[in-house]
């Protein structure tokens, strides 16, 4: 690679093209392409078994993959076509594991230390690195302590601590908040998020929580068996999942497959059984099955005597939270609809719902 | 071109071919360095022993153990028997001190294992004290309290089988006991839950999960029992109960050998063997036995039984049986000045140690030939048995589930069929001048344990999760590194225990060395067994307890090392 190359990547630290990974006969990841700017957190977010991980961890050097290509900070660390592999330990970066992967045979200071210690640094600057992460991360009162005598949310903290304490160009971090309780993952995610800001970290996340995802990526790559479904920021994630794969991972319940019309104004016009008919505010553009998407907050419900909208039989009812879930059967339709609870309806009344145009969008199958 | 240092440019390789994967260089160094040395060790004996048999217009040669039925049968029924015995012994007791309130639990189970640390040499040289015909110490009792008619012969084919029985009883213990605890105590409450009674879920539930343990365990002592020579030599041979092991031998004791006919009978062993594990493989085959599954696993312990204090009175009896009467007959043998018919004539004397320690010319050569095989042996085991388990559970390379299986080889290879390949081969190669030499001695041995050390191995490694290491190559180790700093540390405690383990083994093993020996490189075991068929019973008592007094004592001493270095 040339040094021409390297400025054409411009503010990009990760890039990866091409890449394709193998489990046996088995394709993990197929022909991925992916950048991380500087100081921007991209988010791998799929189900379990659409190779997420499996990407993390050819970008990291623990899995070879098969084909493609990875540079890191403008370096070819793997190219398949000219036999580059560099190993883990020559990449440098940092990962958060999912189990921690905390050394129990060393205290939290050597822990943190071990970065230093591979590559042969020691003395005050080391000291003083440890210091100034274990603080970032609270948990300086704790550096002399053994490793085994922690909690999982400090395990936590140390192996964040110890990623970030060799100032590493690109933090990898492989469902870090996966293993903690509901509460203390709130918790680390917000402090996570906090401390990306602050030290302007560049990183790569994987998850399964779309919620994580929303909250602290700049980007978000969909992954769906080995390849991107769908790229961008968060926003655009989910208020326009480009295929129905991403809108049921976003959390989008009412899907349904259907006709598409031009209406009035441009906007197309969704037709599904039974007669709905619902305005949407986007084209899709794709040919194939289409479908018509909406989330359970954009339902309006009303009682049958208002008028209006389309008729349906409520026919169950849930308290979730600070929402109630309704589900009405609308002919063969049953749309699900999230809203505040108090509207004096009850299960087996009729019921009249609508959805707002702008709230509507098409996706491809 | 920016820091690409490993590049290597392969002409050949387009864009579409296939990638062989390049960073692995030294787990594929370690794999290659690994694969060579456990096919050096397991592939020229096994390949001499049935070439030759096969070979050189041996037919002749390989019918005789048909000519001897009764041999054959005396064989098969040893290993039966001694299996049987050992399998129901051993998994009884894992049962019964796998419960709760078990008094003395922690103590017994540590007691039950102890005849591991002995040699079944010297347990059947102490029962044979014990229970030899009209003079052993037990029909001494029994005639002196009036039970005249009373006579138990421990020298006999009844005895043994006892005595192989009570030596390898551990064995299905440990691997019983161990599959016991792997149990999620999850599936038994879900049982008792969907209403079965405990009876019904030790039967339908812990027993079927207890199964591959109970095979594997049934193997490995019937490959034991049918390899084993010194039991039946010191039992047996006076009694007219001979088996394979001791027909070899008796065989190359001719002069001059008939080298033929012995390895004949060895390639029947290793037959049957073979035959064994593979039906083994074939019953297990694709049933997954996986029991212990996620994060929240709870050992399964059994309440607490209303037959407990029995259950650790037949413990208390095991011991007896094992342990303490044998050594208890070893310390008085060494100890009498004559054998008598009358036991108020004896006396005590010291007579008896003083004459193997500082007279038998022999003793010291051998103690030290046997230490230095003991360390040597369980040094090379155990790293060897770390880099196949290591290259086998972490790394995906092609032909590593073949090394596993060529490391389990000798499992199913008696040592003394071992012996004999390693004596065609050593004395075929004349540029490698280890013939004669405690160099044939320690390949012999380092090739017949080194399935413990795989074994060891693999079983901390799967105890370490994969991350800790990736997590050192992330944060910058080398491959070399990240095994010094985090995999050998880690590991350490279990490689130690099982190396003193391979250590007391190595230097009670009989049935391959009595092959490989010479004057020159003779070892403690061999000199025992020397000194038991040409010399004063007494003193053999005398040598086989200072011998395991020693043994104890490195042992203790090592052990409390380990744990001071623990804790400082």
């Amino acid at each position: 690679m040339t040094a021409h190359a390297t400025r054409e990547e411009g503010d990009s630290i990760v890039a990866v093209e091409g890449l394709a990974v193998w489990h046996g006969p088995v394709p993990a990841v197929r022909s991925l392409d992916l950048t991380v700017r500087r100081s921007e957190i991209l988010t791998l977010l799929g189900p379990s078994g659409c190779g997420k991980t499996t990407t993390l961890r050819a970008i990291a050097g623990l899995e070879a993959p098969r084909g493609g290509r990875i540079a890191i900070d403008g370096r070819t660390v793997f190219d398949a076509g000219r036999g580059v592999n560099l190993p883990p330990e020559k990449r440098g970066l940092s990962m958060v594991f999912q189990s921690y992967a905390i050394w129990p045979h060393l205290t939290v200071f050597e822990n943190v230390a071990f970065g230093f210690r591979a590559r042969g640094i020691g003395g005050d600057r080391v000291r003083e690195a440890v210091r100034r992460s274990l603080a970032l991360v609270g948990l300086d009162a704790l550096a002399e302590r053994p490793a085994t005598r922690l909690s999982g949310g400090q395990q936590q903290r140390v192996a964040l601590a110890r990623a970030i304490a060799c100032d590493p160009g690109v933090i990898l971090l492989d469902e870090p908040l996966s293993n903690l309780d509901a509460q203390l993952r709130l918790a680390m995610r917000a402090e996570l998020k906090e401390l990306q800001r602050k030290l302007s970290l560049t990183a790569i996340y994987v998850t399964h929580d779309q919620e994580e995802a929303l909250v602290l990526s700049d980007r978000i790559l969909v992954m769906r068996q080995g390849e991107v479904e769908q790229a961008g920021a968060p926003a655009e994630i989910r208020e326009a999942p480009a295929s129905r794969f991403v809108a049921e991972f976003m959390g989008v319940r009412n899907i349904f497959p259907c006709m598409v019309a031009g209406g009035q104004g441009g906007r197309p016009v969704a037709m599904l059984t039974g007669g709905v008919r619902l305005e949407t505010r986007a084209a899709a553009t794709s040919t194939g099955p289409t479908f018509v998407c909406f989330r359970p907050t954009s339902v309006r419900l009303f009682a049958a005597a208002n008028g209006g909208g389309y008729p349906g039989t409520l026919v169950r009812r849930a308290l979730l939270g600070d929402l109630m879930q309704s589900v009405v059967r609308s002919g063969e339709l049953e749309i699900c609809a999230h809203h505040f609870p108090g509207d004096g309806l009850s299960e087996g009344d009729s019921v009249r719902w609508s959805v707002a145009p702008d709230a509507c969008f098409l996706v491809r199958a | 071109m920016i820091g690409t240092a490993a590049t290597v440019r392969r002409s050949d390789v387009g864009a579409f071919r296939l990638l062989r994967p390049r960073w692995p260089s030294p787990e594929r160094a370690l794999f290659i360095a690994a694969a060579f040395a456990v096919t050096l060790l397991v592939a020229p004996p096994l390949v001499a022993v049935v070439a030759t048999s096969i070979g050189q217009g041996a037919a002749a040669a390989l019918l005789t153990p048909l000519h001897q039925p009764a041999i054959l049968l005396n064989t098969l029924v040893l290993g039966l028997a001694a299996t049987t015995g050992a399998v129901t012994i051993g998994g009884g007791l894992a049962l019964m001190l796998g419960g709760n309130g078990v008094p003395g639990r922690g103590l017994l189970e540590r007691l039950v294992i102890v005849p591991l640390y002995l040699t079944p040499l010297l347990t059947a040289i102490g029962w044979s004290w014990i229970g030899s015909p009209r003079s052993g110490l037990l029909n001494l009792f029994l005639h002196g309290v009036g039970l005249t008619e009373v006579d138990v012969n421990m020298v006999s084919a009844g005895g043994v089988v006892a005595v192989s029985i009570l030596s390898y009883a551990p064995l299905p213990f440990l691997l019983i006991s161990d599959a016991l605890r792997g149990i999620d105590a999850a599936m038994i409450e879900a049982a008792r839950v969907h209403g079965a009674s405990r009876r019904f879920a030790l039967r339908r539930i812990v027993l079927p999960l207890l199964l591959p343990a109970a095979l594997a365990s049934s193997l490995l002592v019937f490959v034991q029992a049918i390899g084993m020579f010194s039991v039946p030599a010191v039992l047996g041979m006076p009694s007219g109960f001979n088996v394979a092991t001791t027909e070899i031998f008796r065989l190359l004791e001719n002069y001059p050998p008939r080298i033929g006919e012995a390895t004949a009978w060895g390639l029947y062993l290793l037959a049957v063997t073979a035959a064994l594990t593979f039906a083994q493989s074939v019953l297990l085959g694709r049933r997954s036995f996986a029991t212990i599954t996620g994060k929240s696993f709870r050992p399964h312990v059994p309440g607490r039984s209303k037959a407990r204090h029995l259950y650790a009175a037949a413990a208390w009896l095991y011991v007896l049986l094992a342990t303490v009467l044998p050594l208890l007959a070893l310390l008085w043998a060494a100890s009498i000045d004559f054998v008598t018919a009358d036991p108020r004539l004896m006396r005590l004397t010291a007579r008896h140690f003083a004459f193997v320690l500082f007279q038998y010319p022999k003793t010291w050569l051998a103690a030290g030939n046997s230490a230095l095989l003991g360390v040597a042996t369980a040094t090379l085991v155990t790293l060897l048995g770390l880099a196949v388990s290591w290259v086998v559970i972490r790394t995906r390379l092609r032909g590593r589930t073949s090394l596993d299986q060529l490391s389990m080889v000798p499992l199913s290879m008696p040592a003394m069929v071992f012996a004999l390949g390693l004596l065609w081969v050593y004395v075929a190669i004349p540029f490698l001048p280890i013939y004669g030499t405690i160099g044939i001695l320690l390949v012999a041995y380092v090739t017949h344990y080194l399935p413990f050390g795989v074994r060891a191995a693999a079983g901390a490694i799967r105890q370490l999760h994969p991350e800790l290491e990736e997590a050192a190559r992330v944060a910058g180790a080398s491959w070399l590194q990240s095994m010094r700093w985090i995999t050998m540390p880690l590991l350490r405690p279990a490689l130690f225990a099982s190396w003193i383990l391979l250590f007391v083994m190595a230097l009670h093993e009989v049935s391959a060395s009595i092959l490989l020996y010479t004057s020159s490189s003779t070892v403690l075991s061999v000199t025992t067994f020397d000194l038991w068929e040409n010399g004063n019973p007494s003193d053999v008592a005398a040598l086989g307890f200072a011998q395991l007094a020693a043994t104890f004592v490195i042992v203790g001493f090592l052990l409390r090392a380990r744990r001071r270095a623990v804790l400082a």
